[in-house]
C-alpha cells in the first residue's frame, strides 16, 4: 500500500460505513465473486495491461466531450494525474486479492468522487464506456476463444459492480453525515418561552418532539419559571404532529414539576386526532389542565391569576365595576 | 400488490422518518386524518421500543390489499436483548425501562392486529396492521 499514512482515516470510513469483513464477505456472496472469478482475472491480467493505455486514452477523450464532466479536467497537469491515477485503478481490478485493503482503497476514491461533486450518473456513465471499451478489447484478443473472453468480462462485472456499491454507499454516506449536521442544527433552534402577562408564561412548540427536544422544553419552561417567578404556563401544542406515551410521559413530569415549583400548567392545542391516539394507548392526562385551543388556555390562565379582560369601549361599566 | 418501505432506526431522527414514510403510504389507502395520527403513534412506540431496548432495529412498512379491503402492516424487528416475559410486556404499565408501560400494550391498542414473536438473546419481532374503514 503505497499511502501508509492515510489507511487510518479511510479504515475509519470503512467503519463509518459500517462495512466490517463479515459485509464484504456478504457482498461478494451476493456478487457470487470468488476463487474462480479472481483466477479468470489474474489470468487477464497482461491483457489488461496491455490495453490500459489506449482504453485511458479512449475513456478521457469520451469524458471531455461532455460539458459536465469536462470541467472537472480544466487543468492539464491536474488531467495528467487524474489519468495515471484512473489506470492503476482499473488496474487494479485484475489483480485479484479483493480484502480489506482494497475495500478501503475504493472507499477512499468514491469519497474523493463526492468530494469534488461529480454526480453518480456520471460516474456509472464512466464505468459503464470502460467496460463496453474493455469488452471490446476482450472479445478482440481472444477471438479464438469467447467463451473465454466472456467468462472474464461476467468476472471483471462482478468486480466493477463491488466497486460500484461502495462508491455509491460514500455518496450516501456524505449526504447522511450532511443530514446529521442540518438535524443538529435544527436542534439549536430555541423554543422560545414568551412572557406574555405577569407571572403568565406561554411556550408554542413546533414540530416533532423527539426526546431531545422534549427535554429542552423541560429545562426552559422551569428555567423561566424560576427566573420570571410565574404562577402559570401555557404550553400549546398545536404545532405537534405526534405525542406518543414517551412524550405524554414527558410532558406529565414537566407539569408535575412546573407545581412544585408553585406554576400551574396548561395544556393547549391538543387536537382531536392526538386525544384520541392518547386515550387509546392509556395514557393519563387527567392530572393535567389541558384546553381546545390557544385562546381559550389563555382564558382559563388569567382566571388563574385572578385577571379580568374588560372591553377598552365600556369604559364606564368598568368604572362602575372598580370604583 | 404490495408496496413496501424498509427502513433501519437507529435514532430519533430515523423515527420521525419512519412516521413520515407512513404517513403516505396509508393516505395513498384512503385512511382518515385520525386513523393516520394513530398508526404515527402505534409505529411511534414501536420504534422507541426499537431505539430504546435493542439500539437498532428495521420497520418494514407493507400496504396491503385483499379485494376491497385497504391496510397497512407495521413489522417491527431487533435483534436485541428480546423480552423475557411478553405476557408481562403487554400489561399496562409495566416497564424495565423508565417509561410509563404504555408502549407495547398501547400500540396494540391502536391497531387491528397485533403479534408479538420474541425470544431471549435473539430480539423480538411485532406485527401489527391496521385496516382502513
Amino acid at each position: 500500500m503505497a499511502e501508509q499514512t492515510n489507511q487510518d482515516s479511510t479504515k475509519s470510513l470503512m467503519e463509518e460505513i459500517g462495512i466490517t469483513d463479515r459485509e464484504i464477505a456478504n457482498r461478494c456472496a451476493f456478487l457470487e465473486l470468488g476463487e474462480k472469478d479472481i483466477k479468470e482475472l489474474l489470468g487477464i491480467d497482461p491483457v489488461a495491461e496491455a490495453y490500459a493505455d489506449p482504453v485511458i486514452e479512449d475513456f478521457y477523450k469520451h469524458l471531455l466531450n461532455f460539458e459536465e464532466t469536462r470541467v472537472f479536467f480544466q487543468d492539464r497537469q491536474v488531467l495528467e494525474r487524474v489519468k495515471r491515477a484512473q489506470k492503476q485503478y482499473f488496474a487494479r481490478l485484475t489483480r485479484g486479492n479483493y480484502d480489506k485493503d482494497y475495500i478501503e482503497d475504493r472507499l477512499k476514491i468514491g469519497a474523493v468522487h463526492e468530494r469534488i461533486g461529480l454526480p453518480v450518473k456520471a460516474y456509472l456513465g464512466m464505468y459503464n464506456f470502460y467496460l463496453r471499451n474493455v469488452a471490446a478489447r476482450l472479445f478482440d484478443e481472444y477471438k479464438n476463444d469467447r467463451e473465454k473472453a466472456l467468462r472474464a468480462f461476467l468476472s471483471l462485472l462482478k468486480v466493477v459492480f463491488l466497486d460500484m456499491g461502495l462508491a455509491i454507499d460514500t455518496y450516501i454516506n456524505r449526504r447522511e453525515q450532511l443530514i446529521g449536521k442540518q438535524q443538529e442544527a435544527m436542534r439549536e433552534l430555541p423554543t422560545p418561552v414568551l412572557r406574555v402577562r405577569e407571572r403568565l408564561l406561554i411556550l408554542p412548540v413546533v414540530g416533532v418532539l423527539e426526546s431531545y427536544r422534549a427535554h429542552q422544553l423541560t429545562e426552559q419552561l422551569l428555567e423561566s419559571i424560576g427566573t420570571t417567578r410565574a404562577k402559570a404556563a401555557i404550553v400549546d401544542i398545536t404545532g405537534v404532529p405526534v405525542v406518543d406515551s414517551r412524550v405524554a410521559n414527558h410532558l406529565l413530569q414537566t407539569v408535575s414539576a412546573a407545581r412544585l415549583m408553585g406554576a400551574t400548567v396548561i395544556l393547549t392545542g391538543l387536537s382531536s386526532q392526538i386525544a384520541q391516539a392518547l386515550v387509546a394507548i392509556g395514557v393519563d392526562l387527567s392530572q393535567v389542565k389541558t384546553t381546545v385551543d390557544l385562546q381559550s388556555g389563555l382564558e382559563e390562565a388569567e382566571r388563574l391569576l385572578g385577571y379580568r379582560l374588560v372591553p377598552a369601549g365600556d369604559k364606564a361599566r368598568s368604572d362602575q365595576l372598580h370604583p | 400488490m404490495t408496496d413496501v418501505v424498509q427502513i433501519t432506526v437507529r435514532s430519533d431522527a430515523d423515527i420521525i422518518l419512519v412516521r413520515q414514510q407512513a404517513r403516505m403510504l396509508a393516505k395513498e389507502l384512503g385512511f382518515s386524518s385520525s386513523d393516520l395520527t394513530l398508526i404515527a403513534t402505534a409505529l411511534s412506540e414501536l420504534a422507541r421500543n426499537i431505539v430504546e431496548y435493542a439500539r437498532q432495529g428495521e420497520i418494514v412498512l407493507s400496504q396491503i390489499r385483499q379485494g376491497s379491503r385497504r391496510g397497512i402492516t407495521i413489522i417491527a424487528r431487533d435483534r436485541g436483548p428480546g423480552i423475557a416475559d411478553i405476557e408481562r410486556a403487554m400489561l399496562d404499565g409495566y416497564s424495565t425501562g423508565k417509561g410509563l408501560g404504555l408502549g407495547l400494550p398501547g400500540a396494540k391498542r391502536l391497531m387491528d392486529e397485533f403479534e408479538i414473536t420474541s425470544s431471549l438473546g435473539q430480539g423480538t419481532t411485532v406485527k401489527a396492521t391496521k385496516w382502513a374503514r
